[in-house]
């Protein structure tokens, strides 16, 4: 149950993010939702799981965007990995921690993407990344979690009740 | 199942993490058609992408039709004329061409201006982000259309297919920083590569790059691809100069270029297969 409603999530995502949501861009900004979700999985599940749906966000990107294969896949795997290392730390009910961790992905995801760039094509311009990129997807990314770890805490609480009642854990 | 994890977790996660790095290195940078898993989240994914986009561009037409239906008539009637307009001159020039194959066959040349057979297709989905401008057509090995075709719209060229699936191919239009397309300008006969730059992406620019710093470019000058692609066949536009630059190392200069097509708001393609050249009638 699970598996499918989790792979149903990456893929509507997927869908819905190359198509519909671009429109949703201020000034070709949009924050990334895969990463919201793999961010926000981690968070919730922990490690193990959220860097299973990261790898496999990170490979979709991969098939249908990337140039070389593994490029994303490594990059939402190590985010996933890390932020599922903080799981037992926080109280989920909290907004702020996935807000927090959201935006700080998002940045590192840019920066990522922006040290490549620096490093194989030699094209850094730092002003223009941190003022037009980097802060801007930082705030966008802020906002738009709330709406989508609200989503996917419902999900996972529905999901963790009708776990227990299956293998009689109450 | 769970302590083996646990015990081995970190092993697991390393050996992980170098397998992708490993096939990165070994697949990278190389035009291919999709892998057998590739095709299979292709076969998955694009048809509802495909649908995705339809209905979003129904609700688009259905919501502009209600809206400026007087705009239409307008519209329609000014169609017309340029119609008519367009018809009148269409006969001259067929009259030119006939004039021109007689003038041409008088002096033996063997004129050729390249027509290439062509398909129709349709963006369905655009890379999200702001860094690289790739996307996805619907149309796939199934169709003929295969790695290294080139995509134009009307005006001139878009980008090129990096892979192709079954039902889908994936594309890379030419403000991309990651695409390179030899040109020239057309007045001048100056080389240079146009390349794409994430700075400039987002405005729908790119930038032509390697320009000889006593070059005689100048704004305004059509740039056209060059015969140093073995991926673009020479002569389709690609836009005009805006602005020219010299290099902080002074000895090359760099253009600013405007595509003719509007990249940013594309919909409807064609691509092109350059070794069907068929010879102009």
């Amino acid at each position: 149950m699970r598996i499918i409603i989790t792979i149903a999530m990456v893929l509507i995502n997927f869908i819905l993010q190359t198509t519909l949501l671009q429109h949703l861009a201020i000034q070709s900004i949009f924050p990334n939702t895969a990463l919201i979700i793999v961010v926000s999985y981690a968070l919730l599940r922990g490690s193990k799981e959220g860097c299973i749906v990261g790898a496999f966000t990170g490979l979709l990107f991969d098939v249908f965007f990337g140039t070389a294969m593994g490029y994303y896949t490594l990059l939402y795997f190590a985010l996933s990995y890390f932020t599922g290392k903080s799981q037992k730390n926080f109280y989920r009910e909290n907004y702020l921690l996935p807000i927090l961790f959201c935006a700080l992905a998002a940045g590192i995801f840019e920066f990522f993407q922006f040290l490549t760039e620096l490093v194989l094509r030699k094209d850094g311009n730092i002003l223009f990344f941190v003022i037009k990129i980097f802060l801007p997807t930082i705030v966008y990314t802020a906002v738009v979690t709330v709406p989508i770890y609200r989503i996917l805490f419902g999900l996972n609480e529905w999901l963790e009740l009708k776990e227990k009642y299956k293998y009689r854990l109450f | 199942m769970i302590q083996f994890w646990e015990e081995h977790k970190k092993k697991i996660i390393g050996v992980i993490a170098i397998a992708i790095v490993a096939v990165a290195l070994f697949a990278g940078g190389k035009n291919l058609n999709a892998s057998a898993l590739e095709s299979v989240l292709g076969f998955v994914v694009t048809p509802f992408q495909d649908l995705t986009t339809g209905i979003e561009n129904w609700v688009d037409s259905t919501a502009a039709s209600a809206k400026d239906k007087t705009a239409l008539t307008e519209e329609n009637a000014q169609l017309k004329a340029d119609l008519a307009k367009l018809q009148d001159e269409n006969k001259r020039l067929e009259q030119y061409a006939k004039e021109n194959a007689a003038l041409s066959s008088l002096l033996k040349i063997s004129q050729k201006y390249p027509e290439y057979k062509s398909t129709g297709t349709k963006i369905i989905a655009k890379n999200p982000g702001v860094w690289y401008n790739t996307f996805t057509i619907n149309k796939g090995t199934d169709d003929t259309v295969s790695a290294n075709m080139i995509l134009i719209a009307p005006g001139g060229v878009v980008g090129k297919i990096l892979e192709s699936g079954k039902t889908y191919s994936k594309a890379q239009s030419i403000l991309d920083s990651r695409s390179a397309v030899p040109a020239m300008s057309v007045r001048t006969g100056d080389l240079g590569v146009v390349k794409g730059d994430y700075t400039l992406m987002n405005d729908g620019l790119c930038k032509m790059e390697y320009i000889d710093g006593e070059a005689q470019i100048a704004v305004g000058d059509e740039i056209v691809t060059s015969q140093l692609s073995d991926v673009y066949p020479a002569g389709l536009s690609i836009g005009k100069v805006t602005k020219i630059e010299t290099d902080t190392n002074g000895l090359t200069k760099y253009a600013i270029i405007e595509p003719f097509v509007d990249l940013k708001h594309l919909d409807t393609l064609l691509v092109i297969d350059k070794n069907t050249l068929e010879e102009a009638p």
